[in-house]
């Protein structure tokens, strides 16, 4: 079996053989591995890679596969998955031609109204998400078509607060 | 004798308030938001009341709610932990008032204290070393900027009614004065909503050193020893550790008389915390007092054997202290991390959101002061703590390698933490070394980023997670179903 799974940006591919019944062959480029495991719970593997034993956690979160061993967390998602869904959200939700929140957070204060004019990174909204501030900016100079929000909603990473339609270069 | 205690607060901080309560047969309230109605806090109670919306001036800090639910439930104590309403002088005058006891010191001393002027001059006639500067407040910027030539720059502007480092600018030079002033003044308004401001000499590169100190109502004062808390970000500190590497036997004694002196200078009962900068040269300087139960607190309990919550309800119960400073005498090296739901990758930004799944780290010598579970949603209304680590060995290198230990077995799916940044602080050179002032993580973690670590252990366990594909759908539905019962998540879980 083939994947390609994508961590930080970048896509390993990966081949999987089944060698006998419990034990797997990991292909990762030039290297490979020797692979057994026990699934311990819903959040729990046991591998054994090359005759070593380690445990490694998973959950599935919004952005794909959390997995976590020896103290760090890594985000794996399955770039063939992610095609197949067609239409996804840009991952990592870093969005940068749109006004949107990079986390879970509640609106403060909207500092412009439709119709104004803003500049590229003008301050367009407030968000603050466990008592930390953030002004978010205008990605581009433009015009305000629509307000989404106001002060006091909560908002997800994602959500567009406010609309901007951007200035021709030739106008 | 104090027979149920309200908390005024929320997170690990009313767990670990809770857990002593527990321990001295005395019942606990929990008060709680409409976000944290599942919270921790709230399941560990034995009673517990709703206070409504979560913003925090409609509930946590929502005095008249508080002491309406004080009342309602029967409490005789309010324990107000740390932040929200701990060092609100009227919260603590409104509790004397309705005659519930507040577990903190009278409000009198908390309002002294929480002026940094007023706070300078009782500590100055106390006889306690305070940084060169002003002990009045100045609105006019001509007259600071003479103030400032008779320190000697640079300076530091600060807030009277100061703290987390609002309000606070550094000058270096006489012509930047003016600006730093506004900016100051003008911060400090928006966050204390009062704009007064002195200055004092700037330290530089000092060490942070505190001394916790107890004092019951009939004068008798002692300390429980220093903490030093110089691993800080934004003013907020992540990594203390007691003893400090700074202090000499003699200078452990030396400050230890100042804060036992500057406690009863101020009138002090109850718990408290004397807060010195020491420079370089190892002069000390007062800096301001806290007058609550420190977050950092654990690892002073955990070199002492004292526990400071018990303390604190005996000192309000009108007990004398049964401890003298003979009795006082720490014992190995304790180190605490604050594990936050942030980003440190990309400047400790908050990073709320659910818990997947949440595994604590024991062992000899591990304590963890914790107030999720698997499945909570950690809010963005309030700071964002998870919960504290702290490790406790022999001496400063075991309790070092114990923490890295701990940290690497902490797992915490769906919110990201600062675990391997922290990991990385105590695995650097300077960390080993002891050479820990303010600037330590500016200095060698500014520009911090996670190492790749074992991407091939990761694809790995992915893969092996999809050929397990066969309980998986199974294991998904049960992700979400929401109201999965904590108790059957916590799985191991100290008191």
């Amino acid at each position: 079996m083939e994947y390609n799974l994508i961590i930080n940006d970048k896509t390993f591919p990966v081949t999987l053989d089944i060698q006998d019944g419990k034990k797997y062959v990991v292909s990762i480029g030039e290297k490979q591995f020797s692979v057994e495991f026990d699934r311990i719970g819903e959040h729990l593997l046991s591998l054994d890679v090359n005759g070593k034993k380690i445990n490694t956690y998973l959950a599935d979160t919004p952005e794909g596969k959390e997995i976590f061993f020896n103290g760090k967390s890594y985000l794996v998602i399955d770039a063939d998955a992610l095609e197949q869904e067609g239409t996804r959200k840009s991952s990592g939700g870093k969005s940068s031609d749109e006004v949107t929140s990079p986390m879970p957070a509640v609106v403060i204060k909207v500092m412009v109204k439709e119709g104004d004019m803003v500049e590229k990174g003008q301050g367009v909204v407030v968000v603050s998400a466990m008592k930390m501030e953030t002004t978010l900016f205008a990605p581009f100079a433009g015009c305000v078509t629509k307000i989404n929000v106001q002060s006091g909603d909560k908002v997800m990473p994602g959500v567009i607060l406010v609309d901007i339609e951007k200035i021709e270069e030739n106008t | 004798m104090i027979k149920k205690i309200l908390i005024a607060n929320r997170g690990e901080i009313a767990c670990r308030v809770m857990t002593t309560c527990k321990e001295m047969g005395i019942e606990s309230v929990a008060v709680f938001s409409d976000v944290d109605q599942k919270a921790l806090h709230v399941l560990m109670a034995d009673y517990s009341y709703c206070l409504g919306e979560s913003e925090p001036s409609k509930s946590y800090l929502n005095i008249e709610k508080i002491i309406d639910a004080a009342k309602q439930s029967g409490a005789d104590a309010i324990h107000p932990g740390y932040g929200f309403l701990a060092e609100n002088a009227s919260f603590a005058a409104r509790c004397e008032e309705e005659g519930i006891i507040f577990i903190g010191p009278p409000a009198r001393v908390i309002s002294n204290l929480g002026d940094k002027t007023i706070a300078r001059q009782i500590m100055i006639k106390g006889g306690v070393p305070v940084t060169p500067g002003m002990t009045q407040t100045e609105p006019d910027p001509l007259v600071l900027a003479r103030e400032a030539d008779k320190i000697g720059y640079p300076v530091l502007i600060k807030a009277a009614a100061g703290g987390g480092g609002k309000g606070m600018r550094i000058v270096k030079h006489p012509g930047e004065m003016q600006d730093a002033c506004a900016a100051a003044s003008s911060e400090a308004v928006s966050a204390f909503g009062n704009g007064a401001i002195y200055l004092e000499k700037y330290i530089e590169k000092p060490r942070h050193v505190e001394f916790q100190i107890l004092a019951d109502a009939y004068g008798n004062v002692i300390h429980l020893l220093e903490r030093e808390c110089s691993i800080q970000r934004r003013h907020q500190k992540i990594i203390e550790e007691t003893p400090s590497p700074g202090l000499t036997p003699s200078l452990r004694e030396e400050m230890g008389k100042a804060a036992v002196a500057a406690a009863k200078a101020s009138g002090y009962v109850n718990a408290g915390t004397i807060e010195f900068l020491l420079d370089r040269e190892g002069r000390f300087y007062f800096l301001e007092v806290n007058t609550r139960l420190q977050v950092e607190h654990p690892i002073t309990e955990m070199v002492t054997g004292i526990d400071l919550v018990r303390q604190q309800i005996e000192v309000a119960s009108g007990k004398r202290l049964a401890l003298t400073q003979k009795d006082v005498f720490g014992r190995g090296h304790a180190i605490e991390c604050r594990v936050y739901a942030e980003d440190p990758a990309r400047g400790f930004f908050p990073s709320p959101g659910k818990i997947r799944f949440f595994q604590q780290p024991t062992g000899p010598g591990i304590r963890n002061d914790c107030g999720v579970y698997s499945g909570v949603e950690v809010p963005v209304d309030y700071d964002p703590i998870i919960s504290k680590l702290v490790a406790c060995a022999e001496d400063r290198e075991k309790a070092i390698a114990k923490m890295i230990k701990a940290l690497g077995e902490y797992v915490i799916l769906g919110v990201k933490t600062p675990i391997p940044f922290l990991i990385d602080v105590l695995k650097s050179e300077p960390f080993a070394a002891g050479e820990t002032y303010t600037d330590f993580i500016e200095k060698h973690f500014g520009n911090w980023t996670p190492g790749e670590g074992d991407i091939d252990m990761a694809l790995i366990s992915y893969l092996m997670n999809e050929i397990s594909g066969r309980d998986k759908t199974q294991y998904q539905s049960s992700i979400s179903q929401e109201a999965l019962s904590p108790w059957k998540t916590l799985g191991n879980w100290r008191l």
